[in-house]
């Protein structure tokens, strides 16, 4: 059977611009959370998120991205994008006639949420971000961009999208339906988000602690990351850094905003993607946990954990670096799995002091080689969408 | 490849249960409002907070369901789904200056509520996904459940698509010109030379497999462009044909997405110029109105026409054949965004 393997990566997030940035974060165990900064708000200078310090105008001029209504989420994803590419050594004509664009984004322009209001009301011009606002719009401005004539599509399962963005290009791939796929998520910060997460009550005032008893909440970030797609027998020499081997996506049929306590989605999820991927629960040797640090999520991530493993696996949640990415988190998180594998090595988790009691687990203390052959990511979002996806070793 | 076994289509027209599409609803205020029915099977409590997106989405899906085995999956498309609730949110936090708002309009603004409240009201643990790239999202929810039953061929999904005219899109959109500017009734709306649409919504349901035994009608294949360029979409649509019509067979019907917008009268010229004259044309926007998934209805009226041999009069745009067995449905959205998807009767 032919394996659907990642030829590239590109990556931007609070602890670094590159993939290469983003492993030596990771290896150093660097946090990149601080007080908000980069737009206006009652909660600028108070709450912690994981943002990148990089202005929009200076995105701009690095990009030469000066199209009209470009918005800051699509900035970043064509960061990523350029970067991912380039890794894979795509050529323009590749990218415009054989290949797929699968992207996913929880708030796509409504990153303009001030001026969303304004446009919102009736009467007067409306601004240059109209057609900004749409979820589809990232996907769009890509598109144009590198004029791609293959499916261009844009994904939501709010914060496990990118997870299914990975998945779908995959499938079109096996299907026959394209060559290649381009796949990936992308969020920045906004009003929108940290509002909605402050109504709901599970922002953490301080840091965030995935998994530590204490925890207090999440904290908001800001990224995108791609990932190319191919199939192993039509990449010659380039070089492979991981096989999607497994992926799964499964509703947890509970509540629109909460997982149900003994994990039934998530549980699913895992247990799906392994037999996709043909393994036993053994044959997993690291999960990159989604983690979030909300009482909920972990409590809940544990116990469909400790349900499915006989021996939980090394895990570690990275959003306790750079935040909960919403969209892009899948994607982001994708990039770290595959770097876990062909770097053979884990990161540690961050921020951990005390077990949930009653669970015992605890997060990898501290950055080491490992012998790694399949790793799990997990991403779980609103409404129930949990996702699993499987990396392998190339 | 897929079979559509059971359908429900809530819109503007008299597409709901008792259906009768021969009296085209005529509405003056340039919005095509659809038509609600009673919600039969949704607690009270539930449908009250329930915004008309995910309330037509739930209603349509229940109904097509009903004493039906539990599908594998929910595969849903929208564009605009929750958006009412996320500009009744945007208001909150103007308004109250960031202050202490209520998280509702925020959970519900999640443009995956609709499969997501479908799963959650009727337990389905399967696979559950939301696509939302505007004009094309219905399209890529088709791709997928042909995927789905290449991958697992005894499985069963309920593909649907919901988009409805929120204070969110109508303002932004009437802003962006898509809308017509004049007063116009939607019967006359292909008399009409200037541009912009009447816009529209609904909700469509479908519940596939891979089975013809009692199907209604079967998906031979979709596809899409992303393109501003008439020729590129005459090309891609040769393309498509030659893809996916059997050798021998020929399309009997066009069903066009044509809209009244004279800004988008070339691409549809440019594909009724590559069909031969013997095919019926029809055309369906001035009952379901303009929206990103309007292609939906589209699909839903394949299946009604493939099961009835006949079109409503007010669809009809060239009269040729009464036989029909291939539909080809073009479609298009702002321009920018191309579908075609060719539906038989199942053989």
């Amino acid at each position: 059977m032919d394996r659907i393997v990642v030829t590239g990566m590109g990556v931007i997030s609070a602890i670094g611009n590159t993939v290469a940035e983003n492993r030596v974060a990771l290896m150093e165990g660097k946090c990149g959370i601080g007080r908000l900064e980069t737009f206006p708000s009652k909660f600028a200078g108070i709450l912690p998120v994981g943002e990148i310090r990089i202005p929009n105008h200076a995105l701009q001029e690095q990009l030469d991205a000066y199209e009209p209504g470009v918005t800051r989420t699509s900035l970043l994803a064509l960061y990523a994008f350029k970067e991912a590419i380039t890794n894979s050594y795509l050529s323009i004509a590749q990218i415009a006639t054989d290949t797929a664009l699968i992207g996913a984004s929880t708030v796509g322009g409504m990153c303009l949420t001030d001026e969303m209001y304004y446009d919102s009301k009736k009467g007067g011009p409306g601004s240059e971000y109209l057609s900004s606002y749409d979820y589809s719009a990232t996907c769009m401005y890509l598109q144009k961009r590198y004029a791609i004539n293959g499916p261009v599509n844009t994904i939501n399962t709010a914060c496990s999208s990118s997870a299914n963005a990975i998945m779908y290009g995959a499938r079109l791939i096996k299907s026959g339906k394209v060559k290649r796929a381009i796949v990936g998520g992308f969020d920045s910060l906004a009003k929108f988000t940290i509002n909605g997460f402050n109504a709901l009550h599970i922002l953490s005032p301080e840091i965030c602690t995935p998994f530590d008893a204490d925890r207090k909440g999440l904290n908001l970030g800001e990224g995108a990351a791609f990932l190319v797609l191919e199939k192993e027998s039509e990449v010659a020499d380039k070089k492979i850094y991981a096989a999607l081997s497994g992926y799964a996506n499964s509703n947890d049929a509970f509540h629109a905003s909460s997982l149900s306590e003994n994990g039934e989605g998530p549980y699913t999820a895992m247990e799906s993607a392994l037999t996709v991927a043909k393994l036993g629960a053994g044959a997993i040797d690291f999960i990159n946990a989604h983690g979030t640090g909300t009482e909920n999520n972990d409590q809940v991530e544990s116990v469909a954990m400790m349900r499915l493993f006989n021996k939980v696996p090394s895990f570690n949640s990275t959003k306790a670096n750079i935040g909960h990415t919403l969209g892009a988190a899948g994607a982001i998180e994708a990039v770290y799995c595959i770097l876990n594998l062909s770097e053979q090595e884990l990161y540690p988790g961050l921020h951990f002091k005390t077990p949930i009691s009653g669970l015992e687990l605890q997060p990898i203390p501290f950055y080491k080689k490992a012998t790694l052959t399949h790793v799990m990511s997990n991403s779980f979002g609103f409404g129930g969408n949990c996702s699993s996806l499987i990396f392998s070793k190339a | 490849m897929f079979y559509i076994h059971q359908t429900s289509c809530i819109s503007p027209q008299q597409s709901f249960r008792d259906i009768n599409l021969d009296e085209l609803n005529v509405y003056s205020d340039q919005r095509l409002l659809a038509i609600e029915p009673g919600y039969n099977g949704i607690p009270p409590g539930v449908l009250r907070r329930m915004g008309k997106a995910v309330r037509m989405g739930v209603g349509a899906a229940m109904q097509t369901l009903q004493n039906k085995a539990a599908p594998n999956g929910i595969i849903m498309a929208t564009a605009n789904g929750g958006k009412e609730d996320c500009v009744k949110f945007l208001n909150q936090i103007i308004e109250y200056d960031e202050g202490l708002l209520t998280p509702i309009n925020f959970v519900q603004s999640t443009p995956n509520a609709i499969a997501a409240q479908i799963g959650l009201l009727t337990g389905n643990h399967g696979y559950n996904i939301t696509h939302l790239h505007l004009g094309l999202a219905f399209e890529f929810a088709v791709m997928d459940v042909v995927m789905l039953l290449e991958e697992n061929p005894g499985n069963s999904y309920l593909l649907g698509a919901v988009d409805d005219i929120s204070l969110y899109n109508y303002v932004f959109e009437e802003k962006d010109d898509l809308y017509k500017k004049e007063p116009l009734s939607a019967h006359l709306l292909y008399q009409t030379d200037s541009p912009g649409c009447v816009p529209g919504e609904g909700a469509t349901m479908f519940l596939i497999n891979g089975d013809q035994n009692g199907s209604l009608a079967k998906l031979v294949g979709v596809d899409t462009l992303h393109s501003e360029d008439p020729i590129a979409v005459k090309e891609k649509l040769q393309d498509f044909l030659r893809n996916y019509l059997p050798a021998g067979e020929v399309i009997d019907l066009l069903l066009s997405g044509e809209n009244g917008d004279n800004r988008l009268l070339k691409y549809y010229t440019a594909c009724e110029s590559i069909i031969d004259e013997h095919v019926a044309i029809a055309r369906f926007k001035h009952m379901s109105g303009e929206y990103p998934t309007a292609v939906a209805m589209g699909l839903w009226l394949c299946c009604h026409i493939l099961q009835k041999q006949t079109i409503p009069d007010h669809m009809v745009k060239r009269a040729t054949k009464t036989l029909y067995k291939n539909i080809l449905i073009y479609n298009n959205f702002k321009g920018a965004q191309h579908s075609f998807m060719l539906v038989s009767i199942p053989t």
